[in-house]
């Protein structure tokens, strides 16, 4: 009486065994890439940090935490979270906000030529941000340039510093050229999930006379939440690893003015020979992700 | 019989392959491949390949593989390339801090043995030349050129309008003055300093023309005691002659917003009557056909301590990596490079001067602007590098900063010194 439920029990073990085999062999070739390309490397970035070195050094002197006192006295660095910041949060207002009304306006306030609108706006997406910088250093050139064209074609005054010139307005611009590429990524995003809302939502609220923003408010708002936390999160990671648009750009001037982690860092280990102290911010702005990934995380279950 | 034959035969076979393999020592030499890698630059693919085809005459088992990379990114690239595996085995560098710190961190082959036999580039180039990639006495590298910077002015806007080249640092003011009288909106020298290091190249030789060549050395090399480096009122003087420039309407508003290569369009689409330009500018104005332009060199300044008779020297060149698995056939490609004949064919093709300019006077090709550059250049008593190349990466990187800030408007000369003798401490201490 006993033998059975043993012989069962061993039946259906015998392909949890073989699953568990599979999915081994099915996520080695991907454990075994991250391994190499990112666990490695973030290993040694964390262990270079404490050390003094530049990239063709033969010798690594120990530098204890040295580097991350230096990264929080260096007003620099400071400028360039900063900067970060202005980044993200201008992103996720400029970014998802846009994204959110232009896919709501495509979804259902344009009954044709949705597509050709989509497409145009999508389009600055698949051009590469060094393609976009260059597209934008002609238009924002301050002697041939076609905005400053415009601007004193209508009796305005440019920026006299030029708009990636001036300190004050440049990381803004930057910002700006940012939004025309990626809004449409969200707008695409947020699309798709405005296309999965059942309409008969709409229709059950228009009969309690729901519409327009208030249907917008109530009915699409919430149906989305998902979508929009994940449109953030996208945005703010995006934010923080920013990097190629900027260097293309303004290579982090005018005198730091545009500078970002991702272009400190890079300033410092290739240009300036201090790879230990790059490693050191690299490790900060890695430590800023750990910490919105876990948001990410945490929002999404919640979610 | 047969056995016999067969004995001869062999023996037959044997003399044959040995009679061969005496007329033939190609047959028998290994093929190689030699990695290049450098800047690029208008011409100097031609130039590389003709050289790489003239070389398989003497080496025909060698083949040349050269790549180029913007300028830039090849800073970057090198360094990557010649710490890791599969490094280049032949590379540009410029002669000065650059190039000697590769040799310090031992990527660089020392090449004193090969490149001193006979025939080889050591005993072929000046040692005034080879002293420009020598360090603690070992040659690292062969100079296959120097380039310079001189101001460019458009001859007939000139002719037109009764103006001539200045002979002082106020002459050059009023020259901007007058030309903004002919017209305002004309910019009478484009400043394009969007990437930093074309202002730079003013205050290299400012500091100079200011405080004399001599006065500057000690600084630096970051030699001079705590209490000296970088005090000398000079300094200051020297970025206030910037500002005279600017406040002179010598430069456009926006300098820090414009490329380089915008301003040098503006002059050769002849939208603005002079600019301060490298050397190598001279192809790049010829390659886009316009050739109405004389130059001159930057003059001196009132009461400076230099007499205008030096000038702003980059020597630049080849160097080998440490790595390289064919030590021979790269120095023998530098020899190549580097003799009388392919300098003439770069200078012709690039319009540079050659580390070896002695078949110059045969060019027939050659521009009346660069005949006039390599006898300019050959008649300067004094010469120096550029800050970015010589100072220390991180007192260059407060030089170039604070350049950017002055032209803002958002530093003055005082706060850029104190800014600069700051990151000159830190250096220097960290090298102690």
């Amino acid at each position: 009486m006993t033998a059975a439920p043993a012989r069962l029990a061993a039946v259906s073990a015998r392909p949890q065994v073989g699953a568990r085999g599979s999915a081994l062999i099915l996520l080695a070739p991907a454990l075994g890439l991250c391994t190499i390309f990112i666990f490695i490397p973030a290993v040694l970035a964390i262990a270079g940090s404490f050390f003094t070195f530049g990239i063709t050094s033969r010798v690594w002197e120990p530098a204890g935490l040295s580097n991350y006192a230096r990264a929080f006295a260096d007003p620099v660095f400071w400028i360039a979270l900063r900067n970060n910041l202005i980044i993200v949060l201008g992103s996720i207002v400029l970014q998802v906000g846009f994204g959110t009304i232009l896919a709501a306006i495509l979804d259902r306030g344009l009954p044709r030529y949705a597509t050709v609108f989509r497409t145009v706006i999508f389009a600055p997406m698949v051009v590469s941000a060094v393609a976009v910088a260059l597209i934008w250093q002609v238009i924002l050139d301050p002697n041939v340039g076609a905005l400053n064209a415009i601007i004193k074609a209508v009796g305005l005054t440019p920026p006299t510093l030029g708009w990636l010139g001036d300190p004050a307005i440049s990381i803004w611009v930057i910002l700006m050229i940012a939004c025309w590429q990626y809004t449409g990524f969200m707008m695409v995003l947020i699309l798709a999930g405005l296309q999965g809302i059942p309409k008969e939502l709409y229709e059950a609220a228009s009969l309690d006379g729901a519409r327009g923003l208030t249907a917008f408010r109530h009915i699409t708002l919430p149906s989305i939440r998902n979508v929009l936390i994940v449109a953030v999160l996208i945005t703010t990671i995006g934010g923080f690893k920013v990097f190629d648009l900027i260097y293309a750009t303004t290579q982090g001037g005018p005198a730091n003015a545009t500078q970002v982690l991702g272009t400190y860092i890079y300033l410092q280990a290739f240009n300036l020979g201090n790879m230990g102290y790059a490693n050191a911010i690299s490790v900060i702005l890695l430590g800023i992700a750990v910490v919105l990934g876990w948001v990410q995380l945490r929002v999404s279950r919640r979610a | 019989m047969h056995r016999s034959l067969t004995r001869g035969g062999a023996v037959a076979a044997l003399g044959v392959a040995l009679t061969l393999g005496a007329a033939l020592p190609a047959v028998a030499q290994e093929e190689v491949t030699l990695r290049m890698w450098g800047l690029v630059n208008p011409n100097y693919p031609e130039f590389i390949e003709q050289a790489a085809e003239a070389f398989k005459a003497t080496h025909p088992n060698v083949t040349i593989q050269f790549e180029e990379t913007p300028n830039e990114a090849f800073k970057t690239a090198i360094q990557v390339a010649l710490v890791g595996s599969d490094p280049p085995d032949v590379f540009f560098n410029w002669a000065g801090e650059d190039s000697a710190r590769l040799v310090r961190d031992g990527l660089v082959l020392d090449l004193t043995d090969l490149a001193m036999a006979e025939g080889q580039f050591g005993t072929t180039l000046s040692d005034a030349w080879l002293s420009t990639l020598t360090v603690d006495g070992r040659i690292y590298g062969a100079p296959t050129d120097a380039v310079t910077k001189y101001f460019y002015y458009n001859t007939r806007f000139f002719d037109e309008h009764g103006l001539t080249p200045p002979t002082s640092f106020g002459g050059l003011l009023q020259l901007c003055r007058d030309i903004r009288a002919i017209d305002p909106e004309i910019v009478p020298l484009p400043l394009g300093n969007s990437e930093r290091w074309k202002l730079n190249h003013y205050i290299t030789i400012l500091n100079e023309r200011v405080m004399g060549n001599d006065a500057l050395r000690a600084d630096y090399a970051l030699t001079a005691s705590d209490d000296q480096l970088f005090t000398d009122p000079g300094y200051v003087t020297a970025w206030g002659k910037v500002l005279e420039l600017q406040q002179a309407g010598c430069f456009q508003d926006a300098p820090n917003a414009t490329s380089p290569e915008v301003s040098r369009t503006m002059f050769s689409s002849e939208v603005s009557p002079m600019i301060f330009c490298g050397s190598w500018c001279m192809s790049i104005f010829d390659g886009e056909g316009f050739t109405d332009y004389a130059l001159f060199r930057f003059p001196p300044v009132e009461d400076g301590a230099s007499d205008g008779n030096s000038n702003m020297v980059v020597p630049q060149g080849l160097q080998v990596s440490a790595k390289t698995a064919h030590p021979e056939e790269a120095v023998a490609w530098l020899t190549h490079l580097t003799s009388p004949e392919m300098a003439k064919l770069f200078a012709q093709l690039r319009g540079a001067l050659p580390s070896d300019p002695s078949l110059l006077g045969e060019l027939t090709e050659a521009t009346p602007q660069f005949l006039w550059t390599a006898n300019d250049m050959a008649s300067l008593a004094t010469q120096y590098n550029v800050i970015d190349v010589e100072l220390e990466a991180s007192v260059a990187n407060a030089y170039l900063d604070s350049g950017v800030e002055i032209l803002n408007g958002t530093m003055t000369p005082e706060q850029a010194m104190e800014s600069i003798r700051a990151a000159a401490l830190a250096a220097k201490a960290a090298q102690n």
